[in-house]
């Protein structure tokens, strides 16, 4: 191949969205590595708002101590670079195996959510979810199915008693609330006639009454309780439930290995909050300005307006993101009985009768305005 | 472009920072093993009894799962298609979830739900 | 070209993910391989444009089936010392049996299946422009096939009460009563 051949490739079509798609990785990738530090940080301060005390303010450069933002650096350089103790008896090539199970399928999951709608660049439609195929947000579901190995594996090969039950709990858990969460999207395929998120996010429009949380509340209440079940926050932490069984299925990991199960935990959180963002209140819709408007507001710049819309998911993603903070410090925890019946008993019921009920009204609708 | 390739892409990253991770606990630390350190945490007291056996409701969980999950599964179909089938889709759906749900009565009749 | 070539690479990592599978003196090695297995297989359907049934791969045999197997083998735990017990009684006649079975299903291929090139009216071009393929694979579920699909309910019925009928045995009513019986006997 000569020199100009390769210089046509890289010029043609193809190239520009490979580059570009390995670009929109990276940036979501970058992002979610942010996640972590920040996060810790809410949590260690929200509590102390609560509570009436100062919560970690000292580190900082100098004199300037950022409200102790940079504990989590810290926090981060001490993971590393602390002693990894591996327990005996461990089964040594799954202990090492887990933690990265975790990471790929938090990241795969991240990369699925719409952050932006379609934007032209070079000529090339290139859209602004890295991953987006035929099936929509059934891979996201897929995904985060995967994300139960993670935790199996790490509990079964750490031999301990607290880590085995952990994540038998955990697991249990999390395939017991994933029926009830794909139930309660189920609604929004009926109303919206796609699996396509970023369709669903054009489809609800900028203005809050057309959303998807008024146009199915009742998914939006089931998927609400998922989100905490599914990643094992409070009130639903029994698989960590640190007064009984220590720290869950990640007991025996430590150093890096810790913080990868924690950055995909948080990854996790990340994935759930963005995705009830943008199913049930208009994704990367600014409230109340029609993208049309908004277009013309950024100066016929669609990446600009892009940008206004992905930093609006992020801010309706932050708030849910606040709301499981504010939760774990407001709610007791959940009996493990308690949690399955709940599961089983109350969601999946109610989950397939939202399904009919919407189902009935669609229909009742469609039939009325046909004629 | 593939749509697919980007998923490969996501995964090898994922797969190599997952790694890179777990490789930096194993290199960037000191590394001091010894017999008490590495016992298996149980609160400081010295370890007691075997591994445990687990008990079978979990098991019963796991199968349950697969097959309200396979439900799911035709329910995706099913929505994907609602518009286009209208009522009779409906009609469809209401036999299906019919007969499954009184596979779940039966399922909690039996008590099957109970864990004790 | 590309097809073929994504066909072989994929067919080959996944007979060798099986060969490991069955090797494999570690039930849950075993399992994390077959987890791999199931994954290339959604690789395989996807590079055949089947997107509904690569994503359901996952969903259901990645993330359900083997859970559960998870499940069951850390259920019984069995020490690494009683695995060992287990041993394959001939395995030159199992060597001979896969031997045998490979060349049949080649020579199969070979004498029945020829590639001939020509495609049928579902391409995925076709099925793409009629409105995906999630979509389309649900119209054909629910009209063509719809007493199948009807049929599957009873199917899903019959495994829930099979599963409960086997994995829960049967207690006295309540623990009230169970205890007024043994306090009426004893």
């Amino acid at each position: 191949m000569g020199l100009t051949d390769l210089v046509a490739l890289l010029s043609s079509d193809a190239a520009i969205q490979i580059i570009a798609s390995i670009v929109k990785i990276l940036i979501i990738v970058v992002l979610c590595l942010q996640i972590p530090p920040v996060m810790v940080w809410a949590e260690r301060r929200a509590p102390a708002m609560m509570q009436r005390r100062k919560g970690p303010n000292r580190v900082g450069i100098g004199k300037f101590r950022l409200y102790g933002l940079l504990q989590s650096a810290a926090d981060a350089v001490k993971l590393i670079f602390k002693e990894e103790v591996v327990p005996t008896g461990a089964n040594k090539v799954v202990y090492h195996i887990a933690p990265i199970f975790s990471v790929f399928t938090a990241f795969l999951v991240a990369c699925a959510i719409p952050y932006g709608n379609d934007i032209t660049v070079f000529g090339q439609q290139i859209s602004l979810s890295p991953i987006r195929l035929d099936v929509g947000f059934l891979f996201i579901l897929a995904m985060s199915s995967l994300a139960v190995y993670g935790v199996t594996l790490a509990g079964w090969a750490s031999n301990n008693k607290y880590s085995l039950l952990g994540s038998l709990r955990a697991s249990a858990q999390m395939i017991s609330y994933e029926i009830p969460l794909g139930m309660s999207l189920i609604p929004l395929v009926i109303i919206f006639g796609t699996l396509d998120l970023n369709k669903m996010v054009i489809a609800q429009s900028a203005f809050p009454w057309s959303w998807g949380v008024v146009r199915a509340p009742i998914s939006f209440f089931l998927f609400f309780i998922c989100m905490f079940a599914e990643t094992n926050r409070s009130p639903f932490d029994l698989a960590e439930g640190e007064s009984e069984l220590v720290a869950g299925f990640h007991t025996e990991y430590n150093s890096a290995k810790f913080a990868a199960f924690f950055l995909s935990e948080y990854v996790a959180m990340f994935v759930l909050s963005a995705l009830a963002a943008t199913v049930f209140f208009g994704g990367w819709q600014v409230p109340f300005v029609p993208y049309d408007l908004l277009l013309k507001i950024a100066f016929g710049l669609d990446w600009l307006a892009a940008l206004v819309g992905f930093l609006f998911l992020l801010l309706k993603a932050g708030f849910f993101m606040w709301v499981y903070v504010w939760v774990r410090w407001t709610l007791p925890r959940f009996r493990y009985d308690q949690l399955m019946a709940l599961g089983w008993k109350f969601m999946l019921p109610i989950g397939l009768f939202n399904l009919l009920i919407t189902a009935l009204v669609v229909a009742i609708f469609d039939t009325v305005t046909r004629h | 472009m593939n749509p697919y390739l980007p998923v490969l892409i996501v995964l090898l990253l994922g797969v190599g920072l997952g790694g890179i991770l777990s490789g930096l606990a194993h290199f960037a630390g000191p590394r001091k093993p010894n017999r008490i350190k590495s016992e298996p945490y149980e609160c400081g007291v010295p370890i007691v009894g075997e591994r445990d056996k687990m008990s079978v409701k979990f098991y019963l969980t796991a199968i349950l799962f697969i097959l309200f999950d396979i439900e799911t599964v035709f329910l995706y179909l099913w929505a994907m298609t609602f518009r286009e089938l209208g009522w009779f889709g409906i009609g469809e759906i209401v036999v299906f979830l019919a007969v499954l749900f009184a596979g779940y009565v039966y399922v909690v009749k039996r008590g099957a739900l109970e864990w004790d | 070209m590309s097809q073929e070539l994504l066909f072989y690479s994929f067919a080959g990592l996944i007979a060798l993910c099986s060969v490991m599978v069955v090797t494999s003196r570690n039930p849950v090695i075993s399992a994390i391989f077959l987890v791999g297995d199931l994954f290339l297989l959604a690789g395989l359907y996807a590079s055949m444009e089947a997107h509904f049934i690569a994503a359901i791969q996952i969903l259901v045999y990645a993330g359900a089936i083997v859970v559960l197997f998870m499940f069951v083998i850390m259920l019984l735990n069995l020490d690494p010392d009683q695995r060992s017990q287990v041993q394959i009684a001939a395995p030159e006649v199992g060597v001979l049996a896969l031997t045998v079975i490979a060349f049949a299903v080649v020579g199969g291929m070979l004498v029945f299946g020829q590639p001939t090139g020509v495609s049928g009216e579902m391409t995925a071009e076709a099925i793409n422009s009629a409105g995906g393929n999630t979509f389309t694979v649900g119209m054909v579920l629910y009209t063509k096939y719809l007493w199948p699909f009807e049929l599957a309910s009873m199917l899903i019925m019959l495994a829930i009460i099979a599963s409960i009928v086997i994995a829960k045995k049967d207690r006295p009513k309540s623990a009230t009563e169970g205890d007024k019986r043994r306090l009426a006997h004893g």
